[in-house]
């Protein structure tokens, strides 16, 4: 260590550092334009000139390169050093009159005219650049010439592949002399292109080191080995000159790990399409017709334009948006996809609808499709006011090219109207909607692991183990088994996981490791004895936030024993250390201010249980992510914010206390509601893992509506495969089947359930800790198109049992009509039934296989075979099925006349009424849902107006209700195929198996208590909460007074907030705490 | 324009809100310094009284999100 004196004050340094780098350390700022820490200090620009006082003169040397010795004496700041920048800088401003760093220099300095010519240059000839460029190992430029003519240049002011084009030089130039345009037109002969940013689909750059995301996890930066210098000149490596921590490693290697593992589950996503080759479209040419993706990112508050809705040619904001739906998506022509996506009707609504929202103004939005698809549950609620609501236009019709307007940025579309009017529009910007599809990475993985593939290079799946791939042990979810939305593939990803689950369940637990538990510290009725660490995060807070001031001003707080500041706080050196310091000053209660409590409370409280200390009396400051990162350009106002926020951490912690987790214990049993093929799905997986399940079925027999299909629409049998599961549940000793019961009570709550059961009279109770309810729904009974008044009219499934009864009738048929959407998709039952459409084309082209002459038309709206179902809709069209479209204003009407059926509808390419002769209507009938609205009372769960219960998520929780314990499958969700059903059984009991394994499940610390005392039995708290954690108490000394159960309670203190009495105290966030906070601010506000 | 700037005491939810403060903070976006969050758990444990004491303390203006 070396002791010298910096402006007065005595300060100390490593042998070797020169005077500007302890400055820094010591804050003491001295001005500098061409020192950079990651290069060799060249004195360049003389700005950073001090006087020094070697003990017998005084003189003038540059801090950047001056090494320091012990007893020497610096000043940064006297009159002299100040004149003598003032002369530097006045002499670059006549030189570079015009660069903003030079002026604001001049600024500081009071200099408003140099007194010298002035020139008209914006070089200062700081060298950064030339350097930087010798640290990337290369030497494509340097400083030229002598004097009035030194320059900055390339060998023989030539341009040359020998410029990599990395940009560093750009990246340091001061004043914006070297540019990336420069480096295009005079320096390099390379491409000068931004490194494309993949989250931002390339609508910006990136650097070679990143984070990939700001949401990534880890959000540790990366180096992309590609671009990065380092690995091609092996120069470089300036970013560890950056990072505080030495954590960059530059010769680490790709690793091959070998996993011992008993299963696989596959899910490497999809790639959008990429429209490039749609030479029509002109989408690789003209930026203004951008890809769905891209579209996102320009809508995402964290996109290339922070969600401001601009186009990219010219960053105006557009009037005019059109969506092409289809793009990369049932097309043989052009990309091989004959599937639909699934995905993107959906996608398209949602972007138009969110634009419109961004836009302050009027904004046009059409979108162009061929059948509007939109059949997830609450979608066609979407759909019809994003058309009735917010005016986004609807127009079906396939556009053939796009032509960009000559002088303009705009593009001008061409299309025919259903009306067949040929019509000429311009639009200001153009969305296509890709598709989804398979990697050619993901296709060779695939057959790395031998599975099959479908033609649409999706997994192979059968319909009744839709997770399961042609290999055993190998399971897949998400797109790569066929284009799926996130609530999909959130169900497959559950129901996978529940295949290895069965798979597996031998193996549970066997490999788990005990943790040592730290004995707890009693520190009730103690002082506060507060710890406040504050974190630097590197230079992510101090590098704005002044770290020091705020850690001495922490100390002067009331009970605050102990500050200290840590470089970072979550590295596990830190955290060790922190455990000791607790321990070793007796510390009770701690403030860490650092990054977010999201993140990184259970981090540190985890350090507190290690330290012996309750995890609840601990508090954190948000000083990164709501204050330093947010604030950057006000360092003071930022210091300030960071003391408040510790101040009201401070005040807030000294009045926590220790809370208790309660520890429940799960019974280990589970019923299944519900004997459907899902609800059985949900017991075969449950008992396979090892749980005794009840299934109870109110119907005679097991299978639901199972027993009503013919098959499945990838041809398979349905009674077949129902028939293996219906044996498998009934020889299997761990489910018990309840048929002809229903229930008739429910008592309990999470992992403790009391229900009884009741069939022919007798009253049974079992107790179980989960439930899944699989009722199922029904199909509609049709009161339109005179069904029930012959019986040539029929529903769908009305028609499979005539197929499962091979009627010889239906061979002998000329004609047969099936009308679409009967009951689904109108006003009183606003929702589309899913898989209607499907089901129909099916049972249309069994018909065609019976009798391929027969005439069959298909009354539809949209044609909704989403995902690789398009198959069958395009072989239907195929083998000579008509597909008429009609609209929800103009219904078909069918006419029983003189014993003959006569079906009248509107043609829609001629405009025309037809009349068709049918020996057979079939009516797709809807989905109708049980409405079990006791069910949902006794599990506190709830319906939504269609009847149908409502999910926990309707994206992320799909098989679960936000009631816990309770779970989710099957048509009582939505309806669905049988493959989704059968995924959802499953999913369903993945999630319940989450619980039971378990065993004993922990309540949090932060729930409401109420104080019995003060009860006034009102009951609000009762009805408000959305957890059904209050009741009212049974007996005892308190009986008919509120108590909280602290399993169910959340923590959302809506009762705190809704007590009429005060009788409740939210734990952790408790009136006192909060109010602490409050005042704890009035010296801020 | 005056150069007044008020003073902002904000109740965000822990799920939604301050989540989203938190990635305002990740995404380096800027706003002004003169805010002051207090984390709840959800703004059904917002009261009144919550808003009222910050007014009293000198607050400016109060601003609930969640």
């Amino acid at each position: 260590m070396i002791t010298f004196n910096l402006n007065g004050k005595k300060v100390q340094g490593e042998e070797g550092q020169y005077i500007l780098q302890v400055a820094e350390k010591y804050g003491v700022n001295i001005p500098t334009l061409c020192h950079h820490k990651a290069l060799d200090p060249a004195a360049m620009c003389r700005i950073c000139t001090v006087e020094l006082f070697d003990g017998r003169r005084r003189r003038y040397v540059t801090a950047c390169n001056y090494p320091i010795w012990e007893g020497m004496e610096v000043f940064t700041d006297t009159e002299t050093v100040h004149q003598g920048r003032k002369l530097i800088v006045e002499l670059l401003l006549a030189r570079c009159p015009e660069v903003p760093v030079i002026k604001e220099l001049a600024d500081q300095y009071g200099i408003e005219e140099p007194r010298f010519m002035k020139e008209e240059d914006d070089c200062i000839l700081c060298g950064l650049c030339t350097r930087m460029c010798e640290k990337m190992g290369n030497n494509a430029i340097s400083l030229t010439g002598r004097g009035v003519d030194m320059k900055v240049t390339t060998p023989f002011e030539v341009q040359s592949d020998m410029c990599m084009a990395c940009g560093a030089c750009a990246s340091v130039c001061p004043t914006g002399h070297i540019s990336l345009a420069k480096i295009r037109e005079s320096m390099t002969t390379r491409d000068t292109k931004l490194i494309a940013s993949e989250y931002d689909m390339g609508l910006q750059g990136r650097k070679p080191v990143y984070v990939p995301y700001a949401q990534a996890v880890p959000n540790t930066p990366a180096i992309d080995r590609d671009v990065c210098i380092h690995f091609k000149t092996d120069g470089c490596k300036v970013c560890t000159a950056f990072c505080g921590v030495d954590a960059i490693d530059h010769s680490m290697q790709d690793e091959t790990i070998e996993l011992n593992v008993g299963s696989i589950i596959l899910t490497p996503g999809f790639q959008p399409f990429d429209p490039s080759s749609f030479d029509n479209y002109n989408y690789a040419q003209h930026p203004n017709v951008i890809t769905a993706m891209e579209f996102e990112r320009i809508l995402s508050a964290s996109g290339p334009t922070e969600g401001h809705l601009v186009r990219m040619s010219d960053h105006k904001e557009p009037k005019k948006i059109a969506w092409f739906q289809c793009v990369g998506s049932r097309d043989m022509n052009k990309c091989d996809h004959s599937y639909c996506s699934s995905v993107c009707c959906m996608y398209a609504i949602k972007e138009a609808v969110i634009a419109k929202e961004h836009a302050e103004y009027d904004l046009d939005c059409t979108i162009f499709y061929m059948d509007m698809r939109t059949h997830g549950k609450d979608f066609e609620r979407f759909y019809n006011s994003a058309r009735d609501e917010h005016g986004v236009r609807f127009l079906r019709s396939r556009v053939h090219t796009i032509d960009p307007v000559p002088g303009t940025e705009d593009l001008e579309v061409r299309y025919v109207t259903e009306q067949g009017d040929a019509e000429t529009e311009t639009f200001d910007m153009i969305v296509l909607s890709v598709g989804l599809e398979t990697s050619p990475e993901t296709i060779e993985l695939a057959g790395k692991l031998g599975i099959e593939l479908t033609e649409g290079n999706f997994v192979k799946t059968s319909s009744f183990t839709p997770v399961a791939t042609s290999r055993e042990g190998i399971f897949v979810s998400g797109a790569f088994q066929g284009p799926r939305d996130i609530p999909q593939a959130v169900v497959d990803s559950s129901a996978a996981a529940a295949s290895v689950g069965e798979m597996l369940s031998p193996a549970r637990n066997t490999q788990t490791k005990e943790k040592e538990v730290v004995p707890e510290i009693n520190v009730v009725g103690d002082r506060p004895r507060i710890g406040v660490f504050v974190c630097r995060c590197g230079i992510n807070i101090a590098g704005v936030v002044n770290v020091p001031d705020v850690r001495d001003y922490a100390a002067a707080l009331p009970y605050v024993e102990y500050v200290n500041d840590n470089l970072y706080s979550c590295s596990q050196d830190t955290q060790e250390s922190m455990a000791d310091i607790i321990k070793s000053k007796n510390l009770n209660r701690v403030v860490v201010a650092a990054c977010t409590p999201k993140t990184h409370e259970p981090l540190f409280q985890e350090t507190l249980i290690n330290a012996g200390l309750n995890k609840y009396l601990f508090e954190m400051a948000n000083i990164r992510n709501q204050d330093s990162w947010v604030h950057k350009n006000n360092p003071d106002l930022a210091t300030d914010k960071a003391k408040d926020l510790v101040r009201m951490a401070v005040s807030k912690v000294a009045l926590m206390q220790p809370l208790e987790e309660a520890e429940l214990n799960v019974n280990q049993t589970a019923m299944v509601i519900g004997g459907g093929i899902s609800g059985m799905t949900a017991a075969r997986s449950l008992s396979g893992q090892g749980y005794e399940t009840h299934l109870v079925e109110r119907d005679a027999m097991l299978g639901g509506q199972a027993l009503n299909l013919f098959k499945t629409a990838k041809g398979e049998d349905v009674q077949k495969a129902l028939a293996v599961l219906t044996d498998d549940i009934q020889q299997n000793d761990k489910i018990h089947v309840h048929l002809n019961t229903t229930l008739t009570g429910v008592e309990g709550f999470v992992g403790n359930f009391k229900t009884t059961l009741s069939s022919n009279g007798d009253d049974q109770t079992v107790e179980h800790g989960i439930a899944v309810i699989a009722t199922g729904a029904a199909g509609l009974q049709p009161d339109e198109y005179n069904y029930g008044k012959d019986e040539r009219i029929l529903t769908s499934l009305e028609l499979d049992r005539r197929f499962m009864d091979k009627d010889p009738s239906l061979k002998e048929m000329d004609s047969a009509v099936f009308i679409q959407c009967v009951g689904s998709r109108q006003p009183d039952r606003p929702y589309c039934s899913r898989v209607c459409c499907t089901h129909s084309i099916d049972n249309a082209l069994e018909l065609k296989k019976m009798n391929p002459d027969m005439n069959i038309y298909v009354l539809y709206r949209d044609i909704r075979t989403y995902g690789e179902r398009e198959y069958l809709y395009k072989k239907a069209r195929e083998a000579g099925v008509i597909f008429m479209q009609y609209s929800v204003e103009q219904k078909p009407m069918v006419e029983l006349k003189k014993g003959k059926i006569i079906v009248r509808t509107v043609d829609h390419v001629l405009g025309r009424p037809v009349e068709i002769e049918a020996d057979l209507v079939t009516l797709a009938s809807a989905i109708v849902p049980n409405r079990e609205e006791q069910l949902a009372q006794f599990f506190k769960v709830s319906l939504n107006e269609d009847g149908l219960f409502v999910e926990k998520h309707a994206k992320l929780g799909p098989s679960e209700f936000a009631t816990d314990g309770v779970f989710l499958c099957g048509l009582a969700h939505y309806p669905k195929p049988i493959e989704e059903s059968i995924a959802q059984g499953q999913a369903a009991a993945s999630r319940a198996v989450t619980l039971l394994a378990q065993e004993t499940v922990h309540t949090s610390g932060t729930v409401a208590k109420t104080n019995p005392g003060i009860c006034s039995s009102c009951g609000v708290c009762v009805s408000v909460c959305p957890y059904s954690a209050p009741s009212f108490t049974e007996g005892g000394p308190f009986a008919g007074k509120a108590e909280i159960n602290s399993v169910l309670c959340k923590g959302c203190g809506l009762c705190v907030s809704s007590c009429r009495s005060g009788a409740i105290h939210l734990q952790g966030f408790d009136n006192d705490q909060i109010f602490s906070q409050i005042f704890a601010l009035n010296e801020a506000v | 324009m005056s150069d007044w700037e008020p003073k902002i005491v904000s109740f965000l939810c822990t799920w939604c809100s301050y989540g989203a403060a938190d990635l305002a903070g990740v995404s380096r976006m800027e706003y002004p310094a003169n805010i002051r969050v207090v984390r709840i758990p959800c703004t059904g444990r917002m009261s009144p009284k919550f808003a009222l004491a910050a007014l009293r303390e000198g607050a400016d203006g109060v601003w609930v999100s969640g």
